[in-house]
């Protein structure tokens, strides 16, 4: 077990003229917490489906979970596990009754499959539920079946897009602390996401935009290496505030945070009177300007609004 | 094995969706019998029992007893006896009577003369299907009754024409309705539930988690279709049933045949729910797809109106009908008892069709899938 769980070179997906993944090259070990960030569109999907073996890859090479992307696609669906953003397991079916079904597809039946059901949902703490009809439950929960389901077969990876997308706070505390469950027993995790607390809390990220991967390491070694300072400044009117900002010739990135602004700016560049004569002008009062450590939100503004990125 | 056990269990899984809306199978059996009560009680193309005026000018035995043989033979109801032409024509433009008699004063003379015998019959033409088995009735009772009574022929005969019928004697519309309506309803409601079942997975995202399954496409299609197969016999068995033992439609052919070839104008059914499905994004497009098709082949299979009368174009367009054929095929074996041999262009036509629409739907969902 000391190969990675996925390793790919040079992937790249082309539909038509479009180019969705851009040379992409990832490696992830097994027992990772992998989050893959973009904004919608940038082709975290496109990429999530060709690491699944669902779809064919124009360009690349690489392997998921020990089995090679382009010889035998079919071989990594026994291997891997999959959670959409959107429920897709049968809503007029009981929780019981899909697992069941998806268990009997993966090659679980008699008392294997109702052992292996009932240790799943023990593991997401859904024992409790297994003869609900799965749509008449809340969206956390959902989800906790959607993970049970995508790990009766024992996969080595497990993908899951966007899990949490339209999930209360709560249920996503929860929903994650599941995801690191599942990855101290030594299950690989790949997430996609475009909550940035979220992607903290992952060991190893990539930043991705228009099928290019910008960067990609440890949350916080990114951020130590983000070029430049972050500025937190609080005025009124806040809008305003932001064009005029953005004038300012230091000034790489803004980003509206709530009431407050986060300014990108050029390392050791003091610009305070500069913000001050532009505040003057436009009428706008500022009632603070803070250094602060920089947030992975920060890093992402920064490096999506760079023109050469 | 793997073939056989990831079939069974999206087959398992269907048949949990299935029974789940219960409203939908119920819908799906009891519109059937609900069409087939209709039919065969309510909607009756016999032409029996026409409201008829007379306006008996002549008074005589002769036209008494030529009334009363008109009024025997259960075509026609003598509702009214009217005192003047005028009366007459009131009456059927009010649509009270549907056929008009007026007997001439000097009907009976002019008859046993040897004359023309003149007898006037005025029918409502409106709806001309009642009409004009209105005047073939009345022509045929007319000529019986001159023979019976004795009477020389108003014309010579050269040729004595004596028509009979064939398989169904009596002209029972619901012997010939019945059968068709077992071919209509399947054409019409099994590609429709295939369709929204096969689309409902897009529809819901389901799709989306079986393709990282090892599930193969084919397992997945045949899997969702065995359970519509199912029911369709179903269906077909209890339409079939009810109309043999309740309308007392008779089953002159082989029912092992019937069954046989009534599979495959299913799987046919079942082939153009998948191409449904294939093009449809969701499961209304799904259904209107389905009736665009089927609402034609009321008209041009021959479920109502003969083939036979229309335009040569009109008449090729209806075999390209899935139901034309099955039509055929189940009247044919229902009323006259037909054999496989007898029915082999038909069981060709079906087959090809068959072959066809499957090939061209699988390679379409697969694109879809990919």
């Amino acid at each position: 077990m000391n190969d990675p769980a996925i390793e790919v070179r040079n992937l790249t997906k082309k539909f038509g003229t479009l180019t969705a993944v851009d040379n992409i090259s990832l490696t992830i070990q097994y027992g990772e917490v992998f989050g893959y960030l973009g904004a919608n569109g940038a082709g975290k999907s496109t990429t999530m489906r060709m690491l699944c073996g669902i779809l064919a890859p124009s360009a690349g090479e690489g392997r998921v979970a020990g089995c090679n992307l382009i010889r035998s696609p079919e071989a990594i669906k026994q291997a891997i596990g999959y959670v959409s953003q959107r429920f897709s397991l049968y809503e007029d079916l009981t929780v019981l009754e899909n697992l069941s079904f998806y268990g009997q597809i993966y090659g679980l039946s008699g008392q294997r499959l109702r052992e292996r059901i009932t240790e799943v949902l023990k593991t997401v703490r859904m024992d409790k539920w297994q003869n609900r009809m799965s749509g008449t439950l809340s969206g956390g929960m959902k989800q906790r079946v959607a993970v049970a389901n995508a790990i009766l077969h024992r996969p080595k990876i497990l993908f899951l897009d966007e899990p949490t997308a339209g999930i209360d706070p709560i249920s996503r505390r929860s929903l994650w602390e599941l995801f690191y469950q599942l990855a101290q027993s030594g299950i690989t995790l790949f997430v996609t996401t475009h909550y940035m607390e979220e992607a903290e809390r992952c060991q190893n990220i990539a930043i991705i935009s228009r099928g290019r991967v910008l960067t990609q390491g440890e949350p916080a070694r990114l951020k130590e290496d983000i070029d430049g300072d972050i500025l937190e400044i609080t005025c009124q009117p806040v809008m305003a505030g932001a064009r005029a900002f953005r004038e300012i010739p230091q000034v790489k990135a803004v980003t509206l945070y709530g009431t407050n602004l986060h300014l990108n700016v050029e390392k050791g560049a003091d610009i305070t009177s500069r913000l001050r004569e532009a505040a003057n002008r436009e009428h706008i009062q500022i009632e603070s300007i803070r250094n602060i450590d920089p947030s992975l939100e920060d890093l992402f503004a920064t490096i999506a609004d760079d023109p050469n990125a | 094995m793997t073939l056989t056990r990831n079939i069974s269990a999206v087959v398992r899984k269907e048949c949990l969706h299935i029974l789940r809306d219960k409203r939908t199978l119920a819908l799906v059996i009891l519109m059937p019998l609900m069409q087939l009560i209709l039919y065969g009680y309510g909607i009756n193309t016999d032409v029996r029992h026409l409201s008829t005026a007379v306006y008996d000018q002549d008074q005589s035995s002769l036209s008494r007893r030529l009334l009363q043989a008109l009024e025997q033979s259960s075509y026609f109801d003598i509702n009214f006896r009217v005192e003047s032409s005028h009366e007459l024509k009131q009456l059927v433009d009010r649509g009270d009577a549907k056929v008009g008699i007026n007997i001439p004063p000097d009907f009976t003379r002019d008859t046993l003369s040897g004359e023309e015998g003149q007898l006037q019959m005025v029918i409502d033409g409106t709806d001309s299907n009642p009409a004009n088995s209105a005047l073939n009735a009345g022509q045929s009772i007319i000529t019986a009754f001159m023979e019976r009574e004795g009477l020389i022929p108003v014309r010579a005969r050269p040729i004595d024409f004596r028509p009979r019928m064939w398989y169904n004697p009596d002209l029972k519309s619901s012997y010939f309705m019945i059968p068709g309506l077992v071919g209509f309803l399947i054409q019409l409601l099994i590609p429709m539930i295939t369709a929204s079942a096969v689309v409902r997975e897009r529809e819901r995202g389901n799709i989306e988690q079986l393709l990282v399954t090892p599930v193969k496409n084919y397992e997945f299609i045949i899997g969702k279709l065995v359970p519509y197969i199912m029911i369709g016999m179903l269906i077909s068995t209890l339409v079939i049933g009810t109309a043999h033992f309740l309308f007392k439609v008779p089953i002159r052919g082989s029912v092992l045949l019937l069954s046989a070839l009534t599979f495959l104008f299913l799987i046919v059914c079942l082939a153009i729910g998948l191409f449904a499905s294939s093009v449809a994004q969701n499961q209304q497009q799904a259904s209107q797809i389905v009736l665009f098709f089927a609402s034609p082949s009321i008209l041009l299979s021959g479920f109502i109106f003969p083939r036979e009368t229309m335009p040569a174009f009109i008449y090729y367009l209806g075999n390209i009908i899935p139901l034309t054929h099955f039509l055929k095929i189940i009247r044919g074996i229902i009323l006259k008892g037909l054999t496989a041999q007898d029915l082999l262009p038909q069981i060709l036509a079906l087959s090809v069709m068959a072959v066809l629409i499957i090939g061209f739907s699988i390679h379409k969902f697969q694109k879809r899938l990919g």
